[in-house]
């Protein structure tokens, strides 16, 4: 995994758009976005329902392009990156958590936390997978999950599930983590808990997250808050 | 290869991932079968023309001045021989039992008997002769029951056998007398229609001709080619001296089987063909649950996109999910016809609700022949691993073309 280097932001945005058609008409969602993330730093994105938190979440994650607009990974341009950089940069330097925790329910918790080692690894996974289990095992260790590795997502609670995807998020030590409203499904004293969970362990990691949120208490846990209005950042 | 375990799970909890699994097991096993018993046909029809023929068949031409001790030089020298038989054919008519004319060449209800005149080891089912016996004695004749019942002969009957024969430049008819002796098969059906086994002197004093041998089968050694052997051969007689215009026609044992085997041949490839598209519509259902399953998991497509797992690692996933489905099917498969093979008379008489469906008199053979062959089983595996691979392209292209962020949003 390369590092980032130093002084050089984790995330750079500048001037991001990107519109969605809707029928005979086109939404501009995103309306010339910039925005900086230091290494190890934290950030809320606070915006109102529809106003493009996940969509920014999505461009910056790389699993969408803008219209128009630079973003750069550790000081690298990526807008001109095919479906397979852009997965690989998505394997070896991001780490993402969903509302809707997105683990597949066919496996076991461990091996949900073990699938971006599997996917980054690729070939080599056969010759590096006790050193892989080890790390996911310390993850779900982590997390507080050790005695649940076996477990399969539909026999966990909400919370646990959350806390699943945050080991697999971080497994890999991403240089930045983006979180989409990741206590919205949970109730308030477990989204607290798995918020402090998750925010302890990307500081720990020196691991940069922005989190996207409409709660003013999650967004107060976080170094800083980023206010998207009317398809602008305010406070960047 | 790293995300199998994934296909593995899908595999053991999506009961449609096993029925594409049974599917490819259910025509792999019946082809599996179709063509393990083909080939003991096949094998059964080249064992019987080689018992007839031996591997390589001497034919000798009329008139030859060599004689039967100096071919047996020539072939007692060559180490890829087993052994060999000289044997003289003759053609002579013979008339149904009862017939008013059953020793009179000229009458039309005369049938053509192909007598093959026989020593030695492929003697031993016929009586010897008394050396004292007076040469009107009848000679003693092999048959099969068909051509016998043809005839209208049991044991024991006489049978007046006529031909013509060259003497003095004059064509003479010749007569002998032949006794029923017992039956003889060859295995080959046709051939025992129409000839019938006697001692050679004993064809050789009717045919009057010389040299009194016709054909020398050639047996070789297991290992050795028939085509290499019959080359062999011909070095081995121009080396021992035999004259090019005394030179034998060789024809190996493919030669004899001529278009009965080719036939018999084509009908193997024709019905493994016809069975092959048993395996390609299991195939084909492989490639219809796999778009299923591409449309029912788009979320799950659209997590491991999200993971970091690009284009290329979404397709790779659905092929080797198809190759795992369709290697799974083959084992299976392979078990299922391996069992139906061994279980082949229970099968038949299952089939035929409790009767043979092959008979014994028309086919001539008390087991079905089953013959397993390495080589079309490699091809039968390697043929359905290669169509799941290209059929599963198109689901594979489809789950790689699943937009990541729409996907996530499914529920």
């Amino acid at each position: 995994m390369s590092e980032a280097r130093a002084g050089t932001p984790v995330v750079e945005a500048r001037g991001l758009v990107k519109s969605y058609r809707v029928g005979a008409s086109t939404l501009t969602v995103l309306q010339g976005v910039s925005l900086t993330l230091q290494p190890g730093e934290t950030a809320a994105l606070m915006g109102a329902s529809g106003s493009g938190k996940s969509t920014l979440l999505h461009l910056l994650g790389l699993m969408d392009k803008p219209d128009a607009g630079e973003i750069l990974l550790a000081g690298e341009p990526v807008q001109g990156f095919g479906p397979r950089r852009a997965a690989k940069m998505r394997a070896g330097r991001l780490g993402f958590v969903f509302q809707q925790f997105q683990l597949l329910h066919e496996i076991s918790a461990l091996e949900n936390v073990l699938l971006p080692r599997r996917i980054a690894n690729g070939a080599a996974w056969w010759s590096r997978r006790a050193e892989e289990r080890r790390a996911a095992r310390a993850a779900m260790a982590a997390v507080g999950l050790a005695e649940r590795e076996r477990h399969r997502p539909p026999q966990l609670s909400g919370g646990e599930q959350q806390r699943v995807a945050i080991a697999r998020a971080l497994v890999g030590t991403p240089q930045l983590l983006l979180a989409d409203e990741p206590t919205g499904n949970l109730d308030r004293r477990t989204g607290a808990e798995v918020l402090a969970l998750m925010l302890r362990l990307a500081r720990e990691r020196g691991t940069a997250l922005l989190l996207a949120t409409h709660d003013p208490e999650v967004a107060a846990a976080c170094d800083r808050t980023l206010h998207l209005r009317e398809g602008r950042v305010v406070g960047a | 290869m790293s995300l199998l375990h994934l296909g593995w799970e899908w595999l053991r909890r999506r009961l449609i991932l096993a029925s594409a699994a049974g599917g490819i097991a259910l025509g792999v096993g019946v082809l599996f079968t179709v063509l393990a018993v083909f080939q003991g046909f096949v094998a059964e029809l080249e064992s019987s023309i080689k018992k007839v023929s031996g591997d390589v068949t001497l034919e000798i031409l009329r008139g030859t001045r060599t004689g039967q001790q100096e071919f047996a030089r020539a072939l007692a020298g060559m180490p890829e021989v087993a052994s060999w038989d000289a044997r003289l054919n003759w053609f002579g008519l013979v008339g149904r039992r009862g017939s008013r004319a059953v020793d009179d060449p000229r009458a039309t209800d005369q049938s053509g008997l192909l007598l093959v005149g026989v020593e030695g080891e492929e003697a031993r089912d016929l009586p010897a002769r008394a050396p004292s016996a007076p040469t009107e004695t009848p000679a003693p004749l092999l048959m099969s029951q068909a051509l016998a019942a043809e005839f209208g002969l049991a044991i024991g009957d006489v049978v007046e056998v006529t031909t013509f024969r060259t003497a003095e430049r004059r064509t003479v008819l010749a007569r002998k007398s032949f006794a029923l002796a017992g039956y003889a098969q060859s295995g080959r059906f046709d051939l025992d229609l129409d000839r019938a086994i006697a001692h050679r002197a004993d064809v050789a004093a009717l045919a009057g001709t010389a040299p009194d041998f016709s054909e020398i089968a050639v047996h070789a050694l297991p290992s050795v080619e028939a085509e290499a052997l019959a080359a062999q051969i011909e070095r081995a007689l121009l080396a021992a001296g035999i004259p090019e215009m005394d030179l034998p026609l060789l024809k190996t044992w493919r030669d004899q089987g001529g278009q009965l085997l080719r036939a018999a041949e084509d009908q193997k490839g024709m019905l493994g063909t016809v069975f092959f598209m048993i395996v390609l519509v299991a195939v084909y259902q492989l490639v219809a649950t796999l778009l299923l399953t591409v449309a029912e998991k788009r979320r799950e497509i659209g997590v491991l996109g999200a993971l970091g797992a690009g284009p290329g690692r979404v397709v790779g996933f659905f092929t080797g999910l198809a190759l795992l489905i369709a290697t799974i099917g083959c084992a299976a498969g392979l078990l299922l016809g391996a069992a139906l093979v061994a279980n082949l008379h229970a099968v038949e008489r299952f089939l035929g609700g409790g009767e043979a469906i092959f008979l014994p008199e028309i086919y001539k053979f008390e087991d079905i022949p089953v013959r397993v062959e390495w080589g079309s089983t490699l091809l039968l595996v390697g043929a359905t691993l290669a169509c799941a691979l290209v059929f599963s392209l198109l689901p594979a292209w489809r789950a790689a073309r699943v937009p990541i962020v729409r996907a996530l949003q499914q529920r």
